[in-house]
């Protein structure tokens, strides 16, 4: 019986996008990223490394509709990002999320649950889960406004986790984050990608991409400058760290 | 998910959201306090008391909601670009359309539950001065309400096409200030018809743009009571218009 074919959680082909900005008549066009090409395996933990400006905001925005390619096709879960069924399937966890300062966590991820298409019994069993995920069961019932930035931080990774997606988009998820709090969110994100999920991250935590990501895409200047897998930087004496700068340096 | 769900889940949200800010607490207490205020101002108007405390609470309950509404339409979509809460919504599966429609129906939910509480507010001291009740008092509110909803309709409109509350709060003043003296508009227009009728074209054009808002004016008809239909009608085709409008125009952003 041969192997079963499954849909990749996430594909970029030759996309472009340009940003357009206009003032007083004049139009000045910027490079987000340029023939932007990559696939994610169901099931892998992805990494997206980079200098400032390098593209992984954006592409990231772009997998999530937030942003319209000017060229190029994405396809996220098999469809279109816009469409409900892998909107429904995939969790978001920006750079610095910030929460409406008068909910609770509980009532922010019963709103966000609701969101996406959760109710009732099922609904309260997994923000109580989601809660337990991240720790942070005792402060559930404190304004979010109240919250020092790294228990927000938390409650960004329990809104992206709450109705289970196949697919998990974190955009830095340990800035400013202490030593502790960086171990409990790799043990959550590692014990989730055990689990079956997809997780497409970014960091400039080199560290912390080493220990959780099977493959690695380096961004300069908008494009894939290199792809890494796990063995190749397993062997590599200068790990991760030394692949980064050697491609990012390069004439 | 249906829809209609989607709304009403973004819609309590905003509901839940406002009520618990401070802006629309300070708008209950200044509108309890200016309407106790207006006691005095009953006391110098004789034998018009009654009137002068009846016309001073509907003016008030209407400017405050009014203000609660502008701001509120201004600033709601934009301050949750500005602080990308909108990210957590719009990348779940809820469209652009039926966040805008539900953050506008919560507007307008927190709105007409600071119009009611103030209104509380103002009964009580209204029978304290011996009025009669009067069925015209809740049809004036609701004709406020009516006002209220085209103009933060058209407010929501307006800071999202140009990205600037200041720009839709000063644009919204002027079309709610020009909203009053639409009859005299058109009475312009037909006066301008005949011989100077150049002036007449964007005198019509504005007459288009500009809401009726005399016409929802109810408490300016107590003396000659008018039907709730057309007002009613005419305010749900208005703002849908300029929600649809404000809708295809966030569509088109990009975050």
């Amino acid at each position: 019986m041969g192997e079963a074919v499954t849909t990749p959680a996430l594909v970029f082909e030759k996309v472009r996008k340009t940003y357009e900005y206009s003032h007083l008549g004049k139009t000045t066009y910027t490079r987000g990223v340029e023939d932007l090409s990559l696939s994610v395996a169901s099931g892998e933990a992805f990494g997206l490394l980079g200098l400032n400006g390098s593209g992984k905001t954006t592409t990231f925005k772009l997998a999530l509709g937030l942003l319209r390619p000017t060229s190029g096709r994405i396809s996220v879960l098999g469809g279109p990002p816009l469409d409900a069924a892998a909107q429904a399937a995939t969790g978001y966890l920006p750079e610095l999320p910030y929460f409406y300062p008068f909910l609770t966590p509980r009532e922010a991820l019963r709103f966000y649950g609701r969101l996406s298409g959760l109710s009732g019994a099922a609904l309260e069993a997994r923000i109580e889960k989601a809660l337990a995920d991240v720790k942070l069961l005792d402060r559930a019932d404190r304004k979010i406004g109240q919250l020092s930035k790294g228990l927000t931080q938390r409650v960004g990774l329990a809104q992206a986790i709450l109705h289970e997606p196949k697919l998990l988009i974190l955009d830095e998820p340990v800035s400013g984050l202490d030593p502790l709090a960086i171990k409990d969110f790799r043990d959550t994100l590692q014990r989730l990608n055990a689990a079956g999920q997809t997780i497409v991250i970014s960091s400039h935590s080199i560290v912390e991409l080493e220990k959780l990501c099977h493959r690695v895409a380096i961004l300069r200047d908008g494009r894939v400058a290199a792809l890494y897998e796990q063995a190749q930087w397993a062997k590599n004496e200068g790990g991760l760290e030394g692949l980064f700068v050697e491609t990012v340096t390069a004439a | 998910m249906s829809g209609f769900r989607t709304i009403g889940i973004v819609a309590w949200n905003t509901f839940q959201d406002n009520l618990r800010s401070r802006y629309y607490l300070l708008c209950l207490v200044f509108g309890g306090v200016v309407l106790y205020v207006s006691l005095l101002l009953g006391l110098l108007a004789a034998d018009q008391e009654v009137r002068v405390v009846l016309d001073f609470g509907l003016s008030l309950i209407e400017l405050l909601g009014l203000a609660a509404a502008v701001y509120g339409a201004a600033t709601i979509v934009l301050r949750e670009m500005e602080t990308k809460t909108i990210y957590l919504i719009l990348t779940r599966p809820v469209s652009r359309s039926q966040y805008l429609v539900g953050r506008f129906a919560g507007l307008m939910l927190s709105t007409a539950a600071v119009m009611a509480a103030m209104a509380a507010l103002h009964l009580p001291i209204l029978f304290w001065k011996g009025w009669a009740w009067s069925w015209l008092y809740p049809a004036s509110i609701a004709g406020s309400f009516l006002k209220l909803l085209i103009t933060a309709a058209l407010t929501m409109f307006l800071a999202l096409a140009s990205s600037s509350i200041l720009t839709a709060l000063v644009i919204t003043m002027i079309l709610w200030t020009l909203g009053h003296f639409l009859p005299e508009i058109r009475f312009m227009i037909r006066w301008n018809a005949g011989a100077q009728g150049a002036i007449s074209v964007p005198l019509t054009a504005l007459s288009y743009v500009v809401p009726d808002l005399q016409l929802l004016n109810l408490r300016d008809m107590w003396e000659r009571p008018a039907g709730m239909v057309r007002p009613v009608a005419y305010a749900l085709a208005y703002a849908g218009v300029w929600v649809a409008l404000a809708a295809a125009r966030l569509r088109r952003k990009e975050f």
